[in-house]
């Protein structure tokens, strides 16, 4: 009886390419090398490496990594289009930018994670902004550093500055305007409460204001062009705070109650200062730039100052 | 018979020589003051004490390059008022005595006027006088200076009237019994040979201190007013007899060997007047924050405490509402709730003027001495930064006090401010001391660009700079105020002159027409000269008053945060 040969027919790359992917589809967060040989048991690691290399070429698989090992992602078919017509290079680039998120990246931290040259980088960067697939948005920290993120994605706070700078600018009489308002209601609302005449307790209670009544009040005058959230508003109120102007208090709130954050809800009162403006400065020196250059019998000194003629004079 | 005054806060009645740290500023303004209360030689003597420590005679007189007599009568007048104080020298008793001089008490009379305005408003025309008589004085005995005192509230009365002694004695006990004013305490040892008594003083004679140098407050009859009753009434001085005679003359000897009391002096208690002016700026501050019935509150409380607590406490004594509800003045007519609840909101303010320290009889408070002054204190020094700098750059500093330590980047988030602007105010602030840089390396070699640099405002080394400020800028105006005189000494002089001529005029019944042409001696621009001159004498007078204050609340600050 002559031997069967079973002959081991070599399976089609197609046919383990399309199962991979198959086995991706089903799996979306990823399949790891061992799921791919469980499912396919016959087939040799070097054909599963080179159907990999193919599909990870064509631009169908995603590589990442994790803490046990490879793990191989079924790419978006969208944006598997996208990039149809660039080279390795540019897609490595794109990972990275679409990696950063909407922080945004810099072109050196570009260079750092994707190795390649600073005149690579340059063309490509400039490949895909005309592609319009990312964008160059300028960090409110550092005027000069550009930093690139995708094309659709909102810039972060901490690049844009929030909404207090408007292209990077910082609104001064923007804060400068919200500051007054904040605290001419807070004022009218204690003078409300001093004039009403009850108890002393109703009285100060009354005086207070909840940042979010404060939020409201804001938003209602319609001043700000920008939406402010609450915390833009608490960051005001702070600044009315240094001022010496308004004193906080924090007192705690069930959850749930208008303006309560974790179970905790922060006043707001408008108070007067304790003293008047100190005796020193009444006098010009106490004022005076040169304070600390005159001495009796210099060239400034308390009887040739001019300061003190003028004064004297008023 | 002599008195060494009583000590205050820099001891001065040590056996052992105590230099005082003086600043150029404090004995630049203490020449001006003693100049001007004292005279030139006075002066020198004076600053020199003060610049050099404890020395013995021989020494200030070689080194000063005065005569003898004069330096003893300089050093008469400096321990006649408690500015000087003598000792057995540094190689123990049998040395020759060595004086001192307390920069601290010469400053204090900058602040004379406060003392008599306070007094005239407590106790009327008549405390008025009584301190300012001592106050001139340095110390007097009770029967001087209620004499004195009914003279000349006798002399401002209208014709016919005349003050009684017992009025002014009244006026007096009161003084003491608020502690307003003390006994000097008196030496024991007899003096050996002494100079003689110069015409001004009651007989001062230099002694040797007692070994142990008790304070006034340890002699127990501290404020025992002596037993001798006082008969009679002021007497008007007429012009034309004793016009000429000094006070404490011939006739002032004669007087005090009639009343029993020779030997018990009398001196201003500065301490006290300290207490009640810390007391008015802590219930002005309660008032302008929370509303006028918590000042009175506090008002009470402190009222209650003012003679059981110590001036150097952080608390008074402990007061129960029970006791504050029963002493609250009888015109503020609130119910015992209503005190509850104004009492709570004083403790919860966040300036924390009242506190509260149990729970019986109502619930016990104490008024916080200490944190008054803090907050007192920060106040004045966020106003300073506030007038000089800008509303922005104080809005920093605020921050600054707050949050203590901050990176460049926080202060322009936490503050608003444009990072330029901020920058600018900071390293401005910084330039002046009022903000200082501390260093946070995070490597062995202190790089810079791996270091952290965090701004802080440190609030007692900036109060003591602001003291100096002051001192600088009070001796300022005195210096400007005797250069304005001495510009126009010439015209001074001139009206002088004519009111002399005017005065003698008058009283010897001349004609309109002559008056009216020696007032024509003075032109109309003279005239408007001397105007402008009296004006600007004082303007730079009340602001030395005013800037006075301040000095008061940063020097009050300092001293509380010394004993704590």
């Amino acid at each position: 009886m002559a031997e069967v040969k079973v002959k081991q027919e070599s399976p089609d790359p197609v046919k383990i390419e399309n199962r991979i992917k198959e086995l991706c589809q089903q799996f979306p967060h990823g399949i790891t090398d061992q799921v791919i040989q469980n499912d396919m048991p016959l087939l040799e690691a070097q054909q599963r490496a080179m159907a990999i290399n193919r599909l990870l070429s064509l631009g169908q698989l995603d590589l990442l990594r994790n803490s046990s090992g490879l793990l191989y992602r079924m790419k978006d078919a969208q944006t598997a289009s996208k990039m149809k017509g660039s080279d390795n290079q540019e897609k490595l680039v794109y990972q990275v930018i679409e990696d950063a998120g909407n922080k945004g990246i810099w072109s050196r931290d570009i260079r750092y994670k994707s190795n390649l040259p600073l005149t690579e980088i340059n063309k490509i960067l400039k490949n895909l902004e005309s592609k319009k697939l990312i964008k160059a948005v300028k960090s409110v920290a550092a005027s000069k550093k550009k930093v690139y993120m995708l094309y659709n994605l909102q810039p972060d706070r901490s690049v844009t500055g929030g909404a207090w700078y408007s292209d990077q600018d910082f609104e001064s009489e923007f804060v400068e305007v919200l500051n007054q308002q904040c605290f001419k209601f807070l004022q009218s609302k204690a003078e409300v409460a001093r004039d009403s005449k009850q108890s002393p307790m109703v009285q100060r209670n009354s005086s207070f204001a909840t940042s979010h009544e404060v939020w409201k009040y804001i938003c209602e005058l319609g001043i700000s062009k920008v939406d402010l959230s609450m915390e833009d508003i608490e960051t005001i109120l702070n600044t009315l705070i240094y001022d010496g102007k308004v004193e906080m208090t924090i007192i705690a709130a069930k959850e749930g109650t208008v303006g309560s954050v974790d179970g905790q809800m922060k006043l707001y009162r408008g108070v007067n200062p304790i003293i008047q403006p100190t005796g020193l400065v009444k006098a010009p020196c106490g004022l005076c730039p040169v304070f600390d250059d005159c001495h009796e019998g210099g060239e400034i000194s308390p009887s040739n100052c001019v300061y003190i003629a003028e004064w004297l004079e008023f | 018979m002599h008195q060494p005054n009583p000590t205050s806060c820099n001891n001065i009645l040590s056996r052992k020589p105590c230099f005082a740290q003086m600043t150029a500023q404090e004995v630049r303004l203490c020449g001006l003051l003693l100049k001007e209360h004292f005279g030139e030689v006075v002066e020198k003597i004076g600053t020199h004490l003060l610049r050099g420590g404890a020395q013995n005679l021989r020494t200030i007189a070689n080194e000063t390059n005065t005569p003898l007599d004069l330096v003893k009568k300089s050093l008469c007048v400096l321990v006649q008022h408690g500015v000087c104080s003598f000792g057995s020298g540094r190689r123990g008793p049998g040395s020759p005595v060595e004086y001192q001089a307390n920069c601290e008490r010469v400053l204090r009379i900058l602040r004379y006027p406060r003392y008599i305005y306070s007094a005239k408003t407590l106790y009327g025309d008549t405390g008025e006088l009584i301190v300012e008589e001592v106050l001139q004085r340095g110390h007097m005995t009770m029967s001087n200076t209620v004499k004195t005192v009914a003279d000349r509230l006798t002399h401002n009365m209208e014709e016919g009237r005349s003050m009684e002694y017992s009025e002014v004695v009244s006026a007096f006990s009161k003084l003491v019994e608020t502690h307003f004013l003390q006994r000097c305490f008196t030496v024991d040892e007899a003096a050996p040979a002494a100079p003689s008594a110069t015409p001004l003083s009651h007989g001062t004679q230099a002694a040797p201190a007692s070994v142990a140098a008790p304070t006034a407050e340890s002699n127990p009859d501290c404020y025992k007013l002596p037993p001798v009753t006082l008969i009679g009434r002021g007497k008007r001085r007429r012009s034309s007899d004793d016009a000429e005679e000094p006070r404490g003359g011939k006739k002032a000897k004669m007087d005090s060997e009639s009343c029993g009391d020779e030997g018990i002096y009398w001196q201003m208690n500065f301490e006290r007047f300290h207490q009640h002016f810390r007391d008015q700026a802590i219930i002005s501050a309660v008032a302008s924050k929370l509303d006028q019935t918590s000042s009175e509150i506090v008002r009470t409380m402190l009222r209650m405490s003012e003679v059981t607590t110590t001036p150097t406490a952080a608390y008074t004594q402990p007061l129960s509402a029970n006791e504050i509800f029963r002493s609250l003045p009888p015109n503020y007519s609130i119910s015992r709730p209503i005190l509850d609840q104004y009492l709570s909101l004083l403790v919860d303010d966040p300036m924390e003027f009242v506190g509260r320290s149990g729970d019986s009889g109502g619930g016990i408070y104490v008024v916080n001495l200490h944190r008054a002054l803090v907050n007192l204190a920060r106040a004045t020094l966020e106003s300073v930064v506030q007038e000089r700098f800008g509303s922005r750059s104080a809005r920093i500093f605020r921050l600054l006090l707050r949050k203590r330590h901050l990176e460049q980047k926080q202060v322009e988030d936490f503050a608003m401010i444009p990072a330029k602007e901020a920058k600018d105010m900071l390293y401005t602030l910084l330039s002046e001391n009022l903000v200082h840089l501390q260093e946070i390396p995070k490597t062995p070699d202190h790089a810079p660009s791996r270091t952290f640099y965090l701004y802080t405002v440190n609030q007692l080394p900036t109060a003591r700079l602001l003291l100096q400020h002051c001192y600088k800028t009070v001796a300022n105006l005195i210096e400007r105020r005797l250069f304005e005189t001495k510009e126009n000494k010439r015209l001074l002089e001139k009206s002088q002159r004519i009111e002399a001529i005017l005065a003698s005029l008058q009283a010897s019944g001349a004609e309109p027409e002559q008056l009216t042409e020696v007032e024509e001696m003075i032109t109309a621009p003279e005239r408007q000269q001397l105007e402008a001159l009296r004006h600007h004498i004082n303007k730079l007078d009340s602001t030395e008053n005013q800037v006075d204050e301040t000095i008061f609340l940063l020097e009050s600050y300092i001293c509380s945060t010394k004993t704590k």
